[in-house]
């Protein structure tokens, strides 16, 4: 008998108690926390250390993508601390930069889960492990939650690839905060990554 | 100056106005909900007094950035690449889809991108608009960029931002 754990939320699916091995549960099952599919849950397990090789990233000048978002995050910065000019002027610095930054030559979904699985194969564990080194857990915090964000990514991409429709009948939110996408008639009350409030998971509408 | 001022988180305010009668200067009466902070004297009447909560005093001036260790921030600056890659991905899909819902799900893939690159920012050195990364970033911003109009904006937030250091 085994337990699996939600990668998300941390649900718990305990086979002793359900009494159905986790196996014999069908592929359509969810996480009845977060939603989160099946294949998403891990066996309880020891976890991996990966080896640090050195890789000094070598310093570079940020991309106007780059500078974009840094303006946007220190818009919110501005907003939260009820700068009402700043965050409009950080927000406007943030768009310029968005309009100005190239938009690769073609691209589909398929290279986007090759970059998805290239930062939860290697980016996101190297980052955790400096930052478990370092002690730096305001990092570990950002890697805990963009890494989940990104499992969810990796995973609605996976299941758009089977089914083109599979959010046709549905409805599809984004957390505010973390950037979690939970695709669902009903948002959960809290969100599964962040646990903020629901009132932050907002709706991103279908245009026509 | 007093070292601290109110702000009103206007989505907890209840409305039960206590901090009107107990304000001395009525930096709390405005037409837009938030506290008047030229009349403000951050005396903390307000909050003290307010039954939902809604009222926090907050400085003027920020305490400095922590300081971040030189390989955290470069691992963390290798998932902003990528993230602001991915952005840019799904903002190709979203621009160049026709079918509706390839274009819902890229919108939603974009915006979670562009929130996680935000958040790594923070973590990377970024907390605070009012640090000295911050000051230096816009510094060497101005210095760039050759648009008159941007200029004057990034002028104007090094004029208005209150750096620590």
């Amino acid at each position: 008998m085994k337990k699996y754990i939600c990668p998300i939320c941390g649900y718990v699916y305990d086979e002793e108690k359900e009494g159905i091995k986790f196996d014999d549960l069908p592929d359509d099952w969810k996480c009845p926390l977060c939603g989160a599919p099946k294949n998403l849950f891990k066996a309880e397990a020891i976890e991996v250390v990966v080896s640090e090789e050195d890789d000094e990233e070598e310093l570079r000048e940020m991309n106007y993508g780059e500078i974009s978002a840094l303006c946007s995050s220190l818009a919110r910065g501005c907003e939260k601390q009820y700068l009402e000019e700043e965050s409009k002027l950080f927000t406007k610095l943030a768009n310029y930069y968005k309009s100005k930054s190239e938009i690769k030559e073609s691209s589909s979904f398929e290279e986007l889960v090759s970059k998805i699985n290239n930062d939860l194969e290697t980016n996101y564990q190297k980052a955790r492990s400096v930052a478990s080194e370092k002690e730096d857990r305001g990092a570990l915090r950002v890697i805990t939650w963009g890494e989940k964000v990104t499992m969810i990514l990796k995973s609605l991409l996976e299941q758009y690839k089977n089914d083109k429709d599979f959010i046709k009948n549905t409805k599809v939110y984004v957390c505010d905060i973390c950037g979690f996408i939970y695709v669902g008639d009903e948002k959960p009350e809290i969100c599964p990554v962040c646990k903020v409030p629901s009132f932050k998971l907002l709706e991103v509408e279908r245009g026509a | 100056m007093s070292e601290v001022r109110a702000v009103r988180n206007l989505r907890i305010c209840s409305k039960d106005c206590l901090c009107l009668y107990v304000c001395p200067t009525g930096a709390t009466d405005t037409e837009t909900g938030q506290i008047d902070f030229s009349k403000c004297i951050g005396c903390g009447a307000c909050s003290k007094a307010c039954p939902s909560g809604a009222i926090s005093m907050v400085p003027y001036q920020y305490p400095k950035q922590q300081t971040k260790d030189d390989l955290v921030i470069a691992k963390l600056n290798k998932l902003i690449q990528s993230k602001v890659e991915q952005e840019q991905m799904a903002e190709y899909i979203y621009k160049n889809s026709n079918d509706s819902i390839e274009k819902q799900l890229a919108k939603a893939i974009i915006r979670a991108n562009r929130l996680m690159t935000e958040d790594l920012y923070r973590e990377a050195g970024f907390m605070l608009p009012q640090s000295k990364n911050t000051k230096d970033f816009l510094k060497n911003l101005l210095q760039q960029t050759k648009d008159e109009t941007l200029k004057k904006d990034i002028e104007k937030l090094i004029d208005l931002l209150d750096f620590n250091e």
